[in-house]
């Protein structure tokens, strides 16, 4: 008796459309969910390498935006709303794409 | 039902009664306030909580599936609030604002870890777990790898994130109610052990759910209606407090507080916790980020969540709701933090966790405001002990209790059991918080840690892995768990390498571990894929197609039928 399929299921190598659809909306918000995450703050450790006390005083921490040093700001607001603006994208997308798909 | 009110009558009793004759010198964070007994405070605080037992006493539920889930039906706004109430646990009331405090910018790790764990779960997880459609992680855990032991370590995960976590809350709560009521420390733990277990045996979770409802729109408005009067204390305008405190901070870092300008030497102290590495370097920033963010989306009582919605669409926004609720509150906790900083920049960590007190109290804002905002502390504490011991009670009843140890047993035994487990569970993190390890937010982190390590790895492979299987996750999980705990009791030893600033912090133990696991659950479910028993494929396989919309799904029932005529 021939073996019964089994099913694949890969994030990074998805089997069906819908699962296609699915994956490449989850690793577009992905991908942007590291760079806040990650990108800024290797953006100001990068910057900071060149102050002698090792406490990473750059531009970025001698800037100020909104009366914030912009190093604070991006932190403390800038990623939040970063992150909930990927929401709203990760959900216009879903609609877009596989809504879309499930009605056709 | 006789049975069960002598239990909650005598639990209640003996916590009360202990907090009576108790005594001992932790949490001395409440010497930093003023002491003795304040009366407005303490009306507020008696009719919020008044109000929260008489929602309870409304929603009485007598089904396991009212007490676990709260049945299907409910919206994205109300479970987005759900979510956000969950979430606003005295960690992130007091304990953010106290580690900003402490730590200055390196503290704005708590925020984005926190919020951005949101991301991941969306993307990753909520979807497909409400498509699956049950009760609890264990019991996903358990069915989708056909294992007793994913199941059981699973539940043990969840008592023990439960356990952890709860000690956090309830040394906020028995700050407040120190704060309130003038009681010493000790004291006041019991008496808030004794208020969350009669309000946790009465409700159960249908009540608990309206009622974070409910305690989400007192929280916020505790929290950010002093705020604007702090703020015009401290000579801004008082409009928009979490973007006028921008100024604050920058002159903070010249030195420039309420007693005027600081001497040279303090001023630098003051602007180094404010520069990127002033307490804490690139690598201990990223790990505890990371650790929160998966910590955040592997969390038990905050996935279970989505059982509870109509469908997965509700599911995805109420995720967006849930985030912008918490957003309100972290876009505002660093205020709390820079107003300390302000009032009193030298108080350091003994005043860190009652910071959000401590700050108004040197402005002057009167016992009214106050009182309310130590009422919205207490409801971010009471509203997350609740899910937690939910999850952690539902854990042993329901994964444990009615699937392993008698199953087919009736739906009361398991809601008694279920009862029961929440009284002990409750007297277990009592004792941990008599004598707390480390601050709020930091043992929090430690839960999320656990979660981070264990369950999420097993979760996203179980999704995304069709290839993981029992032995992988069993391996995994057991690795997780084996190094989180090692690195906590690394922490509480004060081992330099688990310490703060060593290699794998108990706080941040992820960056490391959680990689490590997914690895471990790959390899090994790989290297075991030939010995796996066809019924475990068979049931892994079915599971998939269900969380994936796959063709050929068969309901679980059907397939035990098909064996029983087969056998």
């Amino acid at each position: 008796m021939a073996e019964k399929q089994r099913v694949n299921v890969n994030f990074f190598a998805p089997s069906t459309d819908g699962m296609k659809a699915e994956t490449s909306v989850a690793k577009i918000i992905i991908f942007f969910w590291f760079i806040l995450s990650y990108g800024i703050p290797a953006f100001i450790w990068i910057a900071g390498l060149s102050d002698p006390n090792g406490l990473g005083e750059s531009f970025i921490t001698n800037a100020r935006f909104m009366g914030f040093p912009l190093h604070y700001w991006l932190i403390a607001q800038g990623c939040t709303l970063g992150y909930l603006i990927l929401c709203k994208l990760y959900c216009v997308l879903w609609d877009m794409k596989i809504t879309a798909l499930r009605k056709s | 039902m006789i049975r069960c009110s002598v239990i909650l009558f005598s639990t209640t009793l003996l916590l009360m009664l202990s907090g009576v004759v108790a005594f001992g010198a932790a949490g001395e964070e409440i010497y930093q306030v003023e002491q003795g007994f304040k009366l407005v405070p303490a009306i507020i605080m008696v009719a919020l909580l008044c109000i929260y037992i008489g929602v309870g006493f409304l929603s009485k539920v007598s089904s396991t599936s009212g007490y676990w889930v709260a049945g299907q039906g409910v919206g994205k706004l109300g479970n987005g609030a759900a979510i956000a109430s969950d979430w606003m646990s005295a960690a992130s009331f007091m304990g953010v604002a106290g580690l900003l405090y402490l730590k200055g910018w390196f503290g704005l790790g708590y925020i984005i870890g926190w919020t951005g764990g949101y991301v991941l779960l969306l993307c990753l997880i909520a979807a497909q777990i409400r498509r699956f459609g049950k009760y609890t992680i264990p019991e996903f855990l358990g069915d989708r790898f056909n294992s007793h032991g994913v199941r059981l370590i699973a539940a043990g995960v969840t008592v023990i994130i439960a356990i952890t976590y709860s000690t956090a809350q309830f040394k906020g709560i028995g700050l407040i109610c120190g704060w309130i009521f003038g009681m010493d420390y000790t004291a006041s733990v019991f008496f808030a052990a004794g208020v969350v277990c009669t309000y946790m045996l009465i409700s159960g979770m249908s009540g608990v759910t309206r009622n974070q409802q409910i305690q989400y729109v007192v929280l916020i408005s505790a929290f950010l209606i002093p705020l604007w009067v702090l703020l015009r204390k401290a000579g801004g305008t008082g409009i928009l407090p979490q973007i006028e405190y921008g100024n604050i901070i920058s002159n903070l870092m010249e030195g420039q507080t309420a007693a005027g300008q600081l001497d040279p030497e303090a001023t630098l102290a003051l602007k180094n916790t404010y520069l990127p590495w002033g307490n804490g370097d690139f690598y201990h920033f990223i790990a505890l980020v990371f650790t929160l963010m998966v910590g955040t989306a592997g969390l038990p009582h905050i996935m279970i969540r989505f059982y509870t919605v109509k469908n997965e669409d509700v599911a995805r926004r109420s995720v967006l709701w849930g985030l912008f609720f918490i957003g309100l509150l972290y876009w505002s906790s660093p205020v709390y933090a820079a107003m300390g900083q302000f009032w009193n920049p030298a108080g350091g960590k003994a005043v860190a966790d009652v910071i959000i007190l401590s700050a108004p109290e040197r402005a002057g804002l009167g016992n009214a405001f106050i009182g309310y905002l130590a009422s919205g502390a207490l409801a971010a504490g009471l509203s997350t002990v609740a899910g937690l011991l939910i999850a952690g009670a539902s854990a042993i009843a329901h994964d444990w209790y009615a699937t392993v140890y008698r199953p087919g047993c009736s739906d009361r035994r398991a809601l008694l059991i279920g009862r029961i487990f929440t009284a002990v569970l409750c007297g277990v993190v009592v004792l941990f918080a008599l004598n707390p390890p480390a601050l709020i937010a930091q043992i929090v982190a430690m839960a999320f840690a656990i979660a981070g390590n264990t369950i999420f790895p097993a979760v996203v492979l179980g999704i995304w892995y069709s290839r993981s299987n029992k032995y992988g996750a069993l391996a995994g999980m057991l690795f997780g768990l084996g190094m989180t705990l090692l690195a906590m009791f690394g922490w509480m030893a004060k081992i330099s390498m688990f310490s703060d600033g060593g290699i794998l912090p108990a706080t941040s133990s992820a960056l490391i571990v959680c990689p490590l696991a997914f690895l471990i659950n790959i390899l090994v479910s790989n290297a075991m894929d030939k010995n796996l028993d066809d019924e475990s494929v068979e049931r892994g396989d079915n599971i998939l197609r269900k969380l994936h919309n796959l063709p050929g799904y068969v309901e679980e029932s059907e397939i035990k039928v098909k064996k029983t005529i087969a056998l």
